[in-house]
């Protein structure tokens, strides 16, 4: 016989003695992953929503006078300063005329009369795109106000601002529930491996007198916590699958899901998930047999 | 792995040494007072006594159940105080009790239990099994192999305990009352299976009050009284008293 059948052996005699309890943990485990889960699935969604949103935002910083190019250049230093952007654009007063010109089409008649000079000079601020430019817009924004000849910064601030708020309250709930699942599953795997070792008292006793290794003892109670890490984390992320794809199918094509496509966890997040999970209740499990197997 | 026979073979034939230990409770309680005990590889010794004398203490600190008190324990040239607790663990493996309290697991089968002592030193399952249909045909229980522990009377239990005990052909066997909850018949049986592991090789120390186990045969008897030792000589009845019995009054002996 050698170690791994004998603790396999160990394992499935315990996981049948403390049955009961065994499936309430996985249950429990199960549940856990499957809240922490959705919340980090709607959140990473949210994240890509951030990200095609981000794509098309600028901050347009306008300016009392066409700054020459000496001006040009202090305004991309003091800019490139403070954040760090994709590019910045400078539209002389000339350029805005000939882009609005544009953008009329065939209603540019109405421009007729009006100099090409009277649209203000601008800057066009193409910020990094990622969820901390969201985050830090309006602190960019606030310094652009500052810099000398700046009439008035404009971009999307509220849709911006209110986006942002949303992925907070959504990180903050990711955190809890990522708490929660921690709290779950390291206790409640502990609790149960603990009962498990109480019912066990005699046997380990008598294991300890025969001369069984500490690994012998150890393992199986070890190998118990992760396989309860692995098969509730496995549940958890197949009812989220469920659930996922009710959601596509009652929720594609009406109004609350048209802007964005709503995607599943890619295989290597889905294998962070589990791993994780596994290695929580194994953690679990190791405080219980540190604490209670005494050799 | 610890080798008893190739180390006591290298370099003494003792298995086991034991010098003036005592081993006492809190408050004032002394199960054991200067004890010393030397036991050679392939020995069969008797431990005898009243109830209360010593000889499960004995028993208990030749497998660091308990630590003595004072004085020296060694089991296979191991000095049992200063042995780690993997070296410890590997030494029991060596070691075959049979608890006078059984210690059997009582939902289990008895092939489960007595499986166990196997288990734990990695043997084949197809080799565990044979030896214990081999061991349960000894002892009469040949129809017990699936029968849980806690259906078992008294003496099958302790039948069960002894099979568990040398199942795994320990170097070292101690047995506990081995033969107390026994008739005459199986007393004898349990008494072959100990000659059969002592031909083999294993040295035996059994703390009995049954006196027709060991009063024909030439194997050395410890007496203990009162947590104190004393030898006498099987045959021919003989005692031999150490200096301290002086001082005590042995009104029943």
């Amino acid at each position: 016989m050698n170690f791994l059948f004998a603790v396999f052996q160990q394992t499935t005699r315990n996981l049948f003695q403390t049955w009961g309890s065994q499936v309430f943990t996985l249950l429990t485990i199960t549940l856990s992953v499957l809240i922490f889960s959705f919340f980090y699935l709607v959140y990473s969604n949210m994240l890509n929503v951030g990200k095609q949103l981000g794509d098309d935002l600028r901050l347009v910083v306008y300016l009392d006078e066409e700054p020459g190019p000496e001006l040009q250049e202090e305004y991309r230093y003091k800019i490139l300063k403070f954040d760090r952007v994709d590019r910045i654009e400078f539209i002389s007063s000339k350029d805005a005329y000939q882009r609005f010109s544009t953008q009329l089409g065939e209603d540019k008649d109405v421009l007729a009369d009006m100099p090409d000079t009277f649209l203000p000079p601008s800057i066009e601020v193409y910020p990094v795109r990622s969820l901390d430019t969201l985050s830090r817009i309006k602190r960019f924004s606030d310094y652009l106000m500052t810099l000398p000849g700046v009439l008035k910064v404009q971009y999307g601030r509220e849709w911006v601002e209110r986006f942002y708020t949303f992925i907070q309250l959504l990180r903050i709930v990711v955190i809890l529930s990522g708490t929660l699942l921690v709290l779950t599953t390291t206790l409640m795997v502990a609790h149960t491996i603990r009962l498990s070792l109480l019912s066990r008292q005699d046997e380990l006793e008598l294991l300890r007198l025969v001369g069984a290794s500490s690994h012998y003892m150890r393992t199986p109670f070890f190998l118990e916590g992760a396989m309860h890490g692995f098969f509730g984390s496995t549940g958890g992320l197949f009812a989220l699958y469920v659930l996922y794809n009710w959601i596509q199918l009652h929720f594609t094509g009406s109004t609350v899901l048209p802007i964005f496509s709503f995607t599943f966890f890619p295989p290597v997040i889905l294998m962070i998930i589990i791993s994780f999970s596994v290695l929580l209740c194994a953690s679990g499990s190791f405080i219980s047999t540190n604490k209670f197997i005494r050799l | 792995m610890i080798s008893f026979r190739k180390k006591v073979i290298d370099t003494s034939d003792v298995m086991v040494d034991i010098i003036k230990v005592t081993k006492s409770y809190p408050p004032n309680v002394h199960a054991l007072i200067d004890v010393s005990l030397n036991v050679n590889k392939g020995e069969i010794i008797f431990l005898t006594g009243m109830s209360g004398a010593g000889k499960t203490t004995l028993l208990r600190l030749l497998s660091r159940i308990e630590r003595q008190t004072k004085g020296l324990v060694e089991v296979g040239g191991y000095d049992l105080s200063k042995l780690s607790r993997s070296k410890m663990q590997k030494l029991r493996r060596k070691i075959g009790t049979a608890y006078q309290d059984f210690k059997l697991l009582p939902e289990r089968t008895v092939a489960q239990n007595i499986a166990i002592t196997m288990e734990v030193a990695y043997k084949r399952p197809i080799l565990i099994r044979k030896r214990i249909k081999k061991l349960l045909d000894q002892l009469g229980l040949q129809d017990k192999y699936n029968t849980p522990a806690s259906e078992l009377s008294r003496g099958e239990q302790q039948r069960v305990t002894i099979a568990r005990a040398v199942a795994n052909e320990p170097d070292l066997i101690l047995a506990d009352e081995p033969t107390g909850n026994l008739d005459h018949e199986t007393t004898g049986r349990v008494m072959e299976l100990f000659k059969e592991c002592n031909k083999k090789g294993a040295t035996l120390i059994i703390a009995t009050h049954d006196e027709s186990i060991y009063s024909n045969t030439n194997h050395r008897v410890m007496e203990l009284y009162q947590g104190k030792q004393m030898f006498f000589d099987s045959q021919s009845k003989k005692r031999q008293l150490p200096s301290f019995v002086d001082e005590l009054s042995f009104g029943d002996l």
